[in-house]
């Protein structure tokens, strides 16, 4: 009896450690802003404000928008006011979208949405993907996503963000299909955004080696477990050497960035930031992960003019150490870090928090990287069919393979 | 019983004991909890990598909500982490708050809506006196930012200096307009005469921003202009504004011009900007009969018209009107009442369509906020905001035609007057005014 009472008042006590750490963890963000040092407020500012708005609200002919769009236009006004490009204000639904990206997967039903000349919105379903099998197809007209109805000159993220939702549950998809409407109730299903692709190149000629093919279009939190099995599969069927196409790769995370080019890298470092502190101007490295797979085979990058951020970050590391040439043209010359913060309603703010440089201290901001070999893209190369970079950047791998394996 | 009413009590004291216990032992691991929580999240700001997800939520419940509708709570979280992160000097607090009057105003979707700081505000008080010294050059807002040249006046300093209208104002005297109103660029362009004025242009033409310095001068031009056209048969009268002495000076020309008889008459509102309400409609008086002239609606749904009366000097008369790209306001009233009574044929460009009125408001700061309170539209219940004014005859006029001196739209008004021949019809200009 005594046993299980005493139990009872362990058991008790587990239980209230752990509420009490829990209660610790999150006192510890309600303390945070309290603890930063004179928070902003501006009571005479904010009355004036309050005059405009009120002002308004009283005597402008036109609709009137909502409190939060105005909001949300103060703030970017706000923003606009620091004069850089990166530091912008992002309203809850294009934010939800782009987090949906950098995780690489949300919860959905597995359609393209595409926005034709007139404004409507053409569903076209995945292959097996809960749209599809629920009876969607392609072309259908989206008019309606849980009873709210969806109307000519709607934004991509302004539809996407109604269809997507949390994995398990249930969204109303409401069509119109020639002189049918047609209506749809399917369960929302993890949708998977891979950033890595991958293939073998082979060998024309007899002789001549297989090489391994590593397309990332994004830094997302799953691209580096991607570059990774990249890595191992083309290893696998042959590869000697990689090519890493980071062409039209418009950024990311930059842990993802430092995670990649650690692939690639037996030392030293991936980058380089500067940030501000109250006593001064800071530095923070960051170290290549030790572990890489392809640290030694030859390698080329390929890129162009929309390679920028962590893309660049990679590039400028691998060409820094001179672990791979750069083929293609000179990057975008993006050489700053944004921090995100979410707010409660579903908005955030990106900052320019720093600027990086390579891992020789090359500042690119403004500058980009210039490439190696230059490989301009050819005007003719409409058709998709034909890609005179990649081929450059195929033949200046087999020399490197050559050279490599000659001595 | 007995016994076990003791054990119960020294059960309790146990209790008691160890419920203290577990609050010490509790209270420690609260505080392990916050310190591993700060520790992993790396203090009380994150840091390190290009996306950090949220800290705690807001505390909005902290910070009043004010009855207006701005959301402080939101604003403040904002400059919170501008303050601890952003990688740059802040901006002082004023700017700040003009970056948000700016940006709210921006909100509402109206380019003649607009916050003017208050050192513009006062160089435009200072100038209301009435002196018109400047480099002789209208502007307009562009939507989605910027700030064009619309026209350049005759011989003026603009004009003389190189300045050609579709030209986007960069900078004043090296001071970027980037996110400034019309009202305040004009405010830096304007100053008194023999002083100059620096400024950076953009030109579809030209890959680079390019400098013209330009000397101000007192801007001089006739307000009304009349001549006898098409081999003297066509009375043709221009109307530089509609400033205060407008309906007299253009009455007192025309009684000159139609002792002479003329067949026709045309009436060239092309590049005029406005002006006051109430000389477009004494204008309006001269050539229509009786009628409402204007309608102006404010944001209650209040209605107010306007009429002509029965006692035109000019009523009858064949008429044309000429209009481009930069007839707005007043301009376009005109037009658009002439239009719907079928009084002239309107000849030449889309109109600006620019229908609405703003009232000037000074704020607690000593800036200005002017607010579009009311709307235009035509006797027939036009809108003239945003949509302007269609001619019934679309012809166009080239950069080239006026390099060369031609007069494509004054020659299709004349040619309309006296053979009845109608202009050929063009594909009509999406963008106006004159490129």
């Amino acid at each position: 009896m005594l046993n299980s009472r005493r139990l009872f008042l362990i058991l008790m006590l587990l239980s209230w450690s752990a509420l009490l750490f829990g209660a610790g963890w999150i006192a510890r963000g309600q303390l945070a802003p309290r603890v930063v040092p004179q928070v902003m407020t501006l009571p005479t500012d904010y009355r004036l404000l309050d005059e405009v708005w009120s002002r308004v609200q009283e005597s402008f002919i036109g609709q009137v928008p909502s409190d939060t769009v105005r909001n949300y236009g103060a703030i970017r006004g706000m923003l606009a006011t620091l004069n850089d490009r990166w530091t912008i204000f992002v309203e809850p639904q294009p934010r939800a979208i782009q987090r949906d990206h950098l995780r690489g997967q949300f919860g959905g039903i597995g359609v393209d949405i595409r926005i034709d000349e007139a404004g409507r919105i053409l569903l076209t379903p995945r292959r097996n993907s809960p749209a599809e099998r629920a009876g969607i197809q392609a072309g259908d007209i989206l008019i309606g996503v849980d009873g709210t109805a969806i109307t000519e000159g709607m934004s991509f993220e302004d539809v996407a963000a109604r269809v997507r939702g949390e994995v398990g549950t249930l969204v109303r998809i409401t069509v119109r299909r020639g002189e049918q409407t047609l209506e749809f109730s399917i369960t929302r299903a993890l949708i998977e955004i891979p950033s890595v692709e991958w293939r073998v190149i082979e060998g024309n000629q007899a002789g001549e080696a297989t090489l391994g093919y590593i397309s990332i279009r994004q830094f997302t939190e799953r691209t580096g477990a991607e570059a990774r099995q990249a890595i191992a599969e083309l290893r696998e069927a042959g590869s000697q050497g990689y090519l890493i196409d980071l062409r039209d790769n418009s950024g990311g995370l930059l842990n993802a960035a430092v995670e990649t080019a650690s692939q690639f890298l037996s030392g030293g470092n991936v980058l380089i930031e500067r940030k501000r502190s109250p006593s001064g101007e800071i530095t923070v490295t960051h170290a290549v992960i030790s572990g890489g797979l392809a640290q030694l085979q030859p390698l080329v990058v390929l890129v162009n003019a929309n390679t920028a951020s962590a893309a660049e970050i990679v590039a400028g590391a691998l060409q820094d150490y001179n672990r791979a040439p750069l083929i293609g043209e000179k990057t975008f010359g993006k050489g700053s870090v944004q921090l995100v913060f979410d707010f409660s309603d579903g908005s955030s703010a990106h900052i320019t928090a720093a600027k990086w440089l390579t891992p020789k201290g090359r500042a690119i901001d403004g500058v980009g990287l210039t490439p190696d070999i230059e490989a301009p893209r050819l005007p003719h190369e409409a058709q998709p069919s034909v890609d005179s970079q990649l081929e450059r950047a195929v033949k200046a791998l087999r020399a490197r393979l050559h050279t490599n394996l000659a001595p | 019983m007995h016994t076990h009413e003791r054990t119960s009590i020294s059960s309790i004291l146990k209790t008691a004991l160890l419920g203290l216990l577990g609050l010490t032992v509790g209270v420690l691991i609260f505080v392990a909890g916050l310190g591993l929580g700060v520790a992993i999240s790396g203090g009380f700001e994150q840091n390190g990598t290009s996306i950090v997800e949220p800290l705690a939520p807001p505390a909005a419940d902290t910070e009043q909500n004010r009855p207006s509708g701005v959301d402080t709570a939101l604003m403040n979280d904002v400059l919170r982490r501008l303050r601890s992160q952003w990688y740059g000097d802040m901006p002082s607090s004023d700017k700040l708050t003009d970056g948000a009057l700016r940006g709210m105003v921006a909100s509402l979707g109206d380019p003649f809506t607009a916050y003017i700081e208050p050192r513009y505000a006062k160089i435009l008080e200072e100038d209301a006196s009435g002196t018109f010294e400047g480099i002789g050059a209208t502007l307009r807002q562009i939507s989605g930012g910027g700030v064009q040249i619309v026209r350049t006046f005759e011989g003026a300093p603009a004009q003389k200096g190189g300045v050609l209208p579709g030209d986007m104002i960069e900078a004043v005297n090296g001071t970027p307009v980037n996110g400034l109103s019309t009202y305040e660029v004009a405010a830096l362009v304007r100053g008194p005469k023999g002083t100059t004025v620096t400024l950076t242009l953009r030109r579809a033409d030209i890959p680079k921003p390019f400098d013209i310095t330009v000397v101000r001068d007192r801007i001089n031009i006739p307000l009304v202009t009349g001549k006898m056209v098409g081999n003297g048969q066509i009375a043709y009268v221009s109307l530089f504004d509609f400033s205060a002495q407008a309906s007299a000076q253009l009455t007192n020309q025309l009684r000159e011009l139609l002792k002479q008889n003329p067949k026709g008459l045309i009436l060239d509102l092309r590049d005029n900007p406005g002006g006051l309400l109430s000389q477009a409609l004494e204008v309006g008086d001269l050539f229509l009969k009786d009628g409402v002239f204007i309608i102006q609606r404010d944001s209650k749904g209040n209605e107010e018209r306007k009429s002509t009366t029965n006692r035109g000097i000019a009523q009858d008369i064949p008429m044309v009107v000429l209009v481009n790209g930069a007839s707005a306001s007043a301009a376009e009233v005109l037009a658009g009442a002439i239009q719907d009574y079928e009084r002239a044929k309107v000849i030449g460009e889309q109109t600006f369509g620019k229908g609405s009125v703003q009232l000037p408001q000074t704020l607690s700061n000593g800036g200005q906020l002017r607010i579009t309170i009311q709307r235009w539209y035509t006797p027939k219940n036009r809108a003239i905001h945003e949509v302007g004014i269609k001619p019934d005859y679309a012809v166009p006029m080239s950069v080239e035609d006026e390099a060369k001196g031609r007069d494509p739209q004054l020659d299709a008004a004349v040619d309309y007057l006296l053979l009845g021949k109608e202009p050929a019809p063009t594909p009509f200009p999406t963008v106006s005014p004159r490129p």
